[in-house]
């Protein structure tokens, strides 16, 4: 399927808010576009390239919500148990591990370093878990476990665009985008990729994360906020109220009317279009971010903070916002970077105080998908940058305990739409220093990801400087992992 | 197309005569190669059948004729001309069988049957090939007949009136001095044509006045302005330094370098050697060595553990890409991992040109070295006049000391006291005296500290293989003789009459800003992968006219902007729009969304509120608080809001962080800056809308607008309905948008005559208190008005 021409596939006016203001939404205007392809009619003047599209194959998950941790945990502390690393702790590092190894921090020679946290086999899949995510814990048959994940980048900002984006470098298109650009978006007044920052710092990658790239800006993530302005700019500036505003934008619909017939421009009717949209999110938005709307229990179940910045409320927001038809929603949680200079980042005192923040809410937020039978249609995916090494870091001989970045292997976990719960999946050596078996890359995971959206990630490309530029990059070394997948 | 062929059927007639002479069909008609056949096979064959030998499938490359129909390992021949049943390629590409079918189902690509039938056609012809359309020189194209004689006002509307003509399309009427102002205006200067203008020309009788006008506006500074943006999209211009927490950078004294190079119509040849190589050049001047703070604009990252060399590496690339991108239209960038799949550029050849830019002095440095001071007449002052005031002291501190040494005297010394006092003054005012901005720029390594350049394998700069040397890519234009074989000559040799490409991809940038699309659509590829040009020999003229001139930017951008295709209307019929729809055959004027800094800056224009001021540091107007919170970035987290003239500056000189861009820009495609950008893709999205309606920098606009039209409008309601009308859409309004007009302020002067508090909120906040004597309540019903104004079709438009 030729996307850009698809993504040229117009729905009438009349269709579009039709659908919208009746909400049978979806799959009738998917169905309707399929006939459009079908019978190659390139359809009426209006584009919405945000209007549903269909992708290659029937997708198993139509939302995603990536909860992202940046500056990446330590997978030793949290799934992937080490017992050689415990019974050889504070002894030096083999120095074969060492040979052409590059690492930020570590100087010298570094001693390995055993978990301190207790481990147990979790749920009837019996999957290896911490005792830090104690309530995680009871989800765990619903999860797959993957701990043969590795990447090449060992900075976070190259590491996090790598995932994102495909690119270590900036200027690549977040996946985000990919989903919207390929699938559309089923509310219409709503962004279809809306990016959700806890509060303390914001990744290292920055804006690019969610950046569409080379393709359509329409296509790029909406941060949106749980303080100030939901989204930039979306209210009333002060001192018009929201009859002002209407009785305004009617006006303005009107003059552009009487524009529209005297220059039959096109571009004016999408913009007509683009103020009623505009005036409907204006409407939307502050009622799909508003969490008093939800009940004491539920607000109580992912411990959430009005009026604060939190991971908590943020993944109560996810799932308000999937609910409403949002495409993919990215988290990013911060304060991760477990190095051990000094006690807010040492996996002694700062790690279980992470590990808190987020065992709640994410548990809270598989639960609540479950019971509003949300959780079969959404992807969750949990994942760092990149992994943290089997050494104590003892930066300027810190005696604070922590791990430097580490590429060659890290955990992550995905679970919902597609994925077969209860699966662990890879196994790293006895140090948990490389990927022992069933390696998963970071092409393999966007492949996958692509695949349950319904795209065959080799396939799903947009033409750029030369290239027809793809996700999961120019070669084809990507791989579906199907043994993770129900 | 099939006028095209019309046009050249009675040719095919006597050529066909011969093959069969009994009937002529339309498969007979001669395919061309650059326009049917290479796009097809580049699309879907070169990949694994093209320049690269690394990847070539069967010793196959259809790239090249000589191998295309000599006998392969196989024993097969690919094509044997005038014989299509005996290629293997046409067997391939019709087998049904999925092992043989080509391209490969798993390619992701297959022809279409007219594609292949084409390819049967054109090998029945002799399979005829031609050098890729760009590789080949520029030709001055005598204009082609047209019917319609009066009409073509220049040179080029000959060009495009064959086409209409081809296409059976009437050109549109010329557009009305309303039109017509406001569209030089937004293209030349990126500013609305002021009322005075507009009654000026208007009132002008001379035969020349639209002439006039155009001079006018080339001469004055905001062309420079408006179109330094254009460059600063290519050249990366940024205020930070791109990776890690994106530290700022100082280095606004190039964006200033563009602007001035610019207004002062410098030549091409000469701003591109400036850039480039201006270092390079004898005795080069303070100006000529900031110019190659062009190649400064690439990214660093000064993040902990990371590998400098790993970030110059790609700062060199960066710079060979974007070179590559500029000048020649080309994704040199493809051949750093692996030979061109598509263009005849080699990996080797990669490193080759690479070796070029190899040798600066820069090195991923979080001091930016090298760096020149930039001379600010105020800051220069202050330094000289803390330099005299030391000088005093010192010398009277010498002086102190001296008398106490001879004095040699064991009891207490008042004099001490007093030498302390002088030091830590002494110490003060060299610790006030504020440093001189800096702009990095491009320094060559000296002789015996050259680097040493080598092939990257896969692109990996830690496993490299052949050591290379300076050199051109083969399938180029000869190196210019006796020029240096450095950045000079590199130089040198873009600008070299016999380079095909770079006064193609010039005028086409330039045809693209004001026509919307270029000649050629894929501003940034003319290799085998981008679009074919919709007016090839169009295209060509322009390129020869624009080197005959001596480069001469502001004649080319005249000689566009005086021509009968510019200046139609832009009104469109539906038949028109049907027959079509992209406008490609130029027979109505463009209308498209102005980029993202002229929406900006006509919004401070109409609101009066717009600064002149030229130059200088980048600029902080309204953001909302808590953007800059970046990671890491300990002290640049603070977005210092601008006060005064400095928050209505035009966009140009806003500050632009690359991993926060200002959201407004951003979110009207203006891109971050990381790498080059030949052409922002427009979108239309309701979040500019909100933008336009909430964005306080916009509201403060429409306060601004309110106040103009109370105390320049006229007295009466709806004269100043029509008023204002006519200063934002710059036509005469009709009396339906009048009366609409007029009925909005009178519902929400209403409206806010009670709730007077909400009134003076909406009218004064963030822009301040309002002039006395202005009616408050009136005052915010015409702020809500001229906040839809600003927000209209037509003021966000170009047409």
């Amino acid at each position: 399927m030729d996307l850009t021409d698809l993504h040229l596939r117009a729905v009438t006016r009349r269709h579009f808010l039709g659908n919208c203001r009746t909400g049978v939404g979806a799959l009738a205007l998917a169905s309707m576009l399929r006939q459009e392809q079908a019978s190659g009619r390139t359809g009426g003047l209006q584009e919405n390239p945000l209007a549903e599209k269909a992708p290659h194959h029937p997708p198993r998950a139509k939302h995603i919500i990536y909860l992202h941790m940046a500056g990446s945990p330590p997978q030793h502390e949290l799934f992937d148990f080490k017992p050689k690393l415990v019974e050889h702790h504070m002894q030096p590092c083999p120095d074969e591990l060492l040979a052409n190894q590059r690492f930020p921090f570590i100087k010298g020679h570094p001693k390995l370093l055993g978990t301190p946290y207790k481990f147990d086999r979790c749920g009837e899949s019996g999957t290896e878990l911490s005792e830090l995510l104690p309530l995680f814990r009871e989800h765990i048959d619903d999860v797959a476990v993957i701990k043969s994940m590795h990447t090449d980048q060992f900075n976070h900002a190259p590491a996090q665009l790598f995932i994102y984006t495909g690119s270590p470098r900036f200027g690549g298109a977040a996946m985000g985008s990919w989903a919207t650009y390929g699938l559309g978006t089923e509310n219409q007044n709503l962004p279809g990729f809306v990016v959700l920052i806890s509060g303390g710092t914001d990744p290292s990658g920055g804006k690019s994360l969610w950046g569409s790239g080379f393709l359509p800006s329409v296509y790029q993530g909406v941060q949106c906020r749980t303080t100030g302005e939901p989204i930039l700019y979306v209210s009333n500036p002060k001192g018009m109220n929201r009859d002002v505003r209407r009785r305004s934008l009617e006006a303005l619909r009107r003059l552009n009317e009487i524009e529209l017939q005297q220059f039959g421009d096109p571009e004016t009717e999408a913009r007509i279009n683009q103020y009623e949209l505009a005036f409907r999110m204006q409407m939307a938005v502050p009622d799909s971010m508003d969490l008093t709307r939800e009940t004491k229990q539920t607000q109580e179940q992912y411990g959430i903070e009005p009026g604060q910045e939190s991971f908590a409320n943020n993944c109560l927001l996810a799932r308000r916002l999937v609910e409403r038809g949002v495409r993919y929603v990215q988290l990013f949680h911060y304060g991760w970077d477990m190095h051990g200079t000094n006690n807010t980042n040492d996996i002694i005192t700062a790690l279980p105080k992470k590990c808190a923040e987020i065992d709640r809410p994410i548990s809270a937020l598989i639960a609540d998908l479950k019971q509003r039978g949300l959780f079969d249609d959404t992807l969750i995916v949990w994942s760092g940058e990149f992994g943290r090494t089997s050494m104590n870091e003892e930066r300027n001989g810190s005696k604070f305990l922590g791990r430097d970045h580490h590429p060659h292997c890290f955990t992550i976990w995905m679970a919902g739409g597609g994925i077969k719960g209860g699966v662990t999946w890879g196994e790293t050596d006895e140090l948990g220093y490389f990927v022992a078996r069933d390696k998963m890359s970071v092409r393999d995971l966007q492949a996958t990801m692509m695949h349950l959206m319904g795209f065959d990630a080799h396939r799903l490309s947009y033409p750029f400087q030369g290239l027809n530029q793809r996700l999961i990059g120019p070669t084809d070394e990507a791989r579906v992992n199907h043994g993770i997948l129900a | 197309m099939l006028s095209k062929r019309s046009m050249v059927i009675s040719g095919i007639l006597l050529v066909a005569a011969v093959v069969v002479p009994t009937t002529v069909r339309a498969d007979d008609l001669p395919i061309d190669f650059n326009q049917d056949i290479r796009p097809v096979l580049a699309k879907n064959c070169f990949a694994c059948h093209g320049p690269d030998e690394n990847d070539r499938e069967a010793g196959l490359r259809l790239d090249d004729r000589g191998v295309a129909v000599a006998e392969l390992e196989s024993g097969s021949i690919a094509i044997v001309p005038q014989h299509p049943q005996q290629s293997e390629l046409v067997s391939r590409i019709t087998s049904s069988d999925p092992d043989l079918r080509m391209p490969p189902a798993d390619s992701g690509h297959a022809l279409k049957p007219a594609e292949i039938k084409r390819i049967e056609q054109w090998i029945n012809q002799g399979a005829p090939f031609a050098k890729h359309w760009s590789f080949a020189n520029p030709v001055h194209w005598p204009p082609p007949d047209v019917n319609q004689e009066q009409w073509p006002l220049t040179g080029l509307d000959y060009f495009v009136l064959a086409r209409m003509e081809a296409h059976r399309l009437q050109p549109s009427e010329m557009a009305d001095r309303h039109a017509l102002i406001r569209r030089l205006s937004l293209d030349l200067r990126g500013l609305p044509p002021t009322p005075h203008e507009l009654e000026s020309f208007l009132s002008d009788e001379r035969p020349d006045a639209y002439g006039r006008l155009v001079d006018a506006f080339l001469a004055d500074p905001a062309y420079g302005e408006r179109w330094a943006r254009v460059w600063l999209d290519l050249a990366r211009y940024a205020d930070s330094k791109g990776y890690g927490s994106d530290p700022l950078r100082t280095i606004w004294r190039y964006r200033d370098w563009v602007i001035d190079a610019l207004n002062q119509n410098m030549p091409y040849d000469q701003f591109t050697v400036e850039q480039l190589a201006g270092d390079l050049l004898p005795d080069p001047t303070f100006e000529q060595r900031v110019a190659t703070a062009f190649h400064r604009n690439t990214m660093t990252n000064t993040e902990g553990g990371t590998d400098d060399e790993e970030f110059r590496v790609a700062a060199v690339r960066d710079r060979v890409d974007t070179t590559g991108q500029i000048w020649l239209g080309l994704t040199m960038g493809c051949a750093k991992c692996h030979n061109h799949k598509y263009d005849p550029i080699t990996q080797k050849e990669y490193y080759q040109f690479y070796a070029y830019f190899n040798h600066t002095a820069d090195n991923d440095l979080p001091t930016e070295a090298p760096t020149l001071k930039v001379p600010v007449p105020e800051i220069s002052e202050r330094i000289a006049q803390i330099d005299s005031e030391v000088a005093v002291l010192q010398k009277q501190l010498e002086r102190l000391k001296d008398e106490e040494q001879s004095g040699q005297d064991q009891k207490p010394k008042p004099k001490s006291k007093r030498i302390e006092q002088l030091q830590k003054q002494i110490d003060q005012l060299k610790k006030s005296k504020p440093a001189l901005p800096t702009v990095p720029i491009m320094q060559e390594l000296a002789g015996d500290k050259r680097r040493i350049t080598k092939v990257m394998i896969r692109g990996n700069f830690l496993t490299t293989g052949d050591e290379v040397h300076e050199q051109t890519p083969s399938a180029f234009h000869e190196f210019p003789e006796g020029a240096p074989q450095n950045r000079l000559g590199i130089a040198y040799w873009l600008m070299s009459p016999d380079n095909p490409l770079t006064a193609r991809v010039a005028v086409n940038r330039i045809w693209a800003r004001l026509f919307g699309n270029g000649l050629v659509v894929t501003e940034e590829d003319f290799g085998t992968q981008g679009e074919l040009p919709s007016h090839p020999k169009l295209l060509d003229w322009l390129a020869v006219e624009y080197m005959r001139s001596d480069w001469d930017t502001k004649a080319l951008l005249k000689l566009i902007v005086t021509s009968a295709t510019y200046r139609q209307s832009s009104h469109v019929t539906a038949e028109a729009r049907e027959v079509d729809p992209q406008n490609r055959w130029l027979a109505r004027a463009p209308r498209f969304r102005l980029e993202a800094e002229t929406v900006r800056d006509q919004a401070m224009a109409l609101s009066g509120l717009l600064s002149r001021k030229m130059h200088g540091p980048s600029v902080y107007p309204p953001q909302p608080p808590g953007l800059w919170r970046a990671a890491f970035n300990g002290k640049d987290r603070r977005w210092a809001t601008s006060t005064g003239e400095d928050r209505y500056r035009r966009g140009v000189y806003t500050f632009w962080r690359r991993t926060v861009p200002y959201p407004s820009m951003a979110t009207f495609d203006a891109p971050s800056r990381e790498i080059c950008v030949a052409r922002r893709i427009r979108t239309n999205t309701p979040l500019q809308a909100l933008v336009t309606l909430n964005d306080p920098v916009y509201v403060e606009a429409a306060q601004g607008l309110a106040r103009r039209i109370m105390l320049e409008g006229g007295t009466s309601v709806k004269q100043r309905a029509r008023w204002v009308l006519q200063l934002c859409l710059v036509r005469i309004p009709t009396d339906a948008e009048i009366d609409e007009i007029v009925s909005l302020f009178k519902s929400e002067r209403q409206h806010y005559s009670a709730q007077h508090e909400e009134a003076r909120t909406l009218a004064t906040k963030p822009l301040g208190a309002a002039p006395q004597g202005l009616d408050i309540a009136d005052l915010a019903a015409w702020t809500v008005v001229a906040n839809i104004l600003l927000n209209h079709d037509a003021v966000l438009s170009k047409g």
